[in-house]
């Protein structure tokens, strides 16, 4: 199966363990993720005012592109990257609007067209096409249980907790992907990849997100509460799909150490590189040299031949 | 916020000032809706770093208290991560309402946040993502 992949800014740089495992994985599973060709960065935060018109612009762009290439369907792993295509796509079909406004700004838009000696007219996009997180197409396209049949390593003695942060959950009545209170799909998908699934009640709570940037003390009393939310449930191990979440989830851990005594490091993987892993993929094409708390050891003690 | 007066003047005027216009407009929000439950505040995982508590500053909006708000360090500690708007049972997106006060600051002039004031630290660590996001969301 083929589907048209968009990467964003952050796959590309500090997190290329997220696209490694992606697309190893993936290649195991005879899904051919196609990089977008001509991709630009996704905005990150989707705009909350109502003069966003601005903001929105390059995002349909980007995905009428995918839509004049044939597809019907575009995936991404990055959760930031997800919420705001999808957010995005949605006012399309929903806020006549928002589809007036923007579908005037393409209209004009032939900069891609330029070269081409007869330029084909542009098409009113109404929010037609499926932005996908990657794990949808694992679970509708692929399967969990088809992947449960694909597993090369057990992963069984790894209990790991599914943190699943804001931006796959939040708006639900936009995203759809999953219940905001109470999400099934990551401990699903950890099922699937015959791994131990711990859900705790912090799953779906914040991370602290951007604010880290500006005011770097911010988010480690929310990373504290998430981590010892997860330790206590009796997880080794937390699981997430955002480089961000990942970032202060794990950057954050070596403060929290020395500021707390009691604290005690817990691993953060990205959801593909447990699929890689349970899929075979070597441990050394997981990217496992970007953590700050290395879950090699753990893997070692769980009898995971890394 | 030290300058917050001890007591608040509320009348007609305020509440329908400029600032309540504006906020409505950019924000399609109905603060006057909100009753108070203090959901969004025990749902707000930032709170620490808030002087205001989520639903004191829907309060203070309620009330047309524009610079009570306006120099409050709460909207620019809110992450959007929307956890108070899943929860609230009047259907107010409380990030929404911070994003029309950020912005309705950055008309005033009131705000200033730039690459400036990013540590080094920061910028080599943190994914691109996490400052794009807080460029877009607190620097105008």
């Amino acid at each position: 199966m083929q589907i048209p992949y968009y990467p964003g800014c952050t796959l590309k740089a500090k997190a290329m363990a997220l696209e490694q495992s992606t697309l190893e994985a993936a290649a195991l599973l005879d899904l051919e993720l196609t990089e977008i060709p001509d991709w630009t960065c996704c905005g990150a935060a989707y705009p909350l005012n109502y003069d966003r018109m601005a903001n929105l612009v390059p995002l349909i762009r980007l995905i009428t592109h995918v839509r004049d290439s044939g597809a019907n369907a575009l995936t991404t792993t990055c959760s930031f990257c997800f919420n705001s295509l999808r957010r995005a796509n949605y006012a399309m079909r929903h806020d006549p609007l928002v589809r007036r406004r923007v579908n005037s700004y393409l209209h004009d838009d032939f900069a891609h067209r330029d070269y081409e000696p007869d330029p084909a007219p542009y098409q009113e996009y109404a929010g037609e096409l499926k932005v996908l997180h990657l794990l949808e197409v694992l679970r509708d396209s692929v399967g969990f249980n088809e992947i449960r049949y694909a597993v090369h390593r057990e992963l069984s003695h790894v209990h790991a907790a599914p943190y699943y942060g804001c931006m796959l959950l939040r708006p639900a009545a936009e995203l759809e992907l999953d219940d905001p209170e109470f999400p099934t799909i990551l401990s699903e998908f950890l099922l699937g990849c015959s791994c131990g699934c711990v859900e705790f009640p912090l799953m779906n709570e914040c991370c602290g997100s951007y604010v880290g940037v500006s005011q770097p003390e911010s988010s480690l009393n929310p990373v504290y509460r998430v981590l010892t939310a997860a330790r206590l449930a009796g997880a080794n191990a937390i699981v997430t799909t955002c480089p961000l979440c990942f970032y202060n989830l794990d950057h954050h851990q070596r403060e929290l150490i020395e500021r707390f005594q009691s604290f005690q490091p817990l691993p953060v993987v990205y959801f593909t590189q447990l699929l890689g892993l349970a899929l075979g993929v070597p441990a050394e094409h997981l990217g496992f040299d970007e953590h700050l708390v290395d879950p090699r050891p753990l893997l070692l003690e769980k009898e995971v031949t890394v | 916020m030290n300058s917050r007066p001890s007591y608040f003047r509320v009348s007609t005027a305020r509440v329908r000032s400029e600032f309540m216009r504006r906020l409505h407009e950019l924000s399609g929000e109905d603060v006057v809706s909100c009753f108070q439950c203090g959901k969004c505040t025990s749902s707000c995982p930032m709170t620490e770093a808030m002087d205001l508590m989520p639903n004191q500053l829907i309060r203070f909006c309620q009330l047309g208290q524009d610079e009570v708000a306006l120099h409050s360090r709460t909207v620019y500690v809110c992450a959007s991560c929307l956890q108070c708007e899943a929860r609230c049972p009047k259907n107010i997106s409380i990030a929404r309402v911070a994003e029309a006060v950020r912005t309705y600051a950055a008309g005033e002039g009131l705000e200033h946040y730039g690459p400036d004031a990013v540590s080094l630290e920061v910028l080599r660590a943190a994914p691109q993502q996490a400052l794009v996001s807080a460029f877009r969301k607190f620097a105008h």
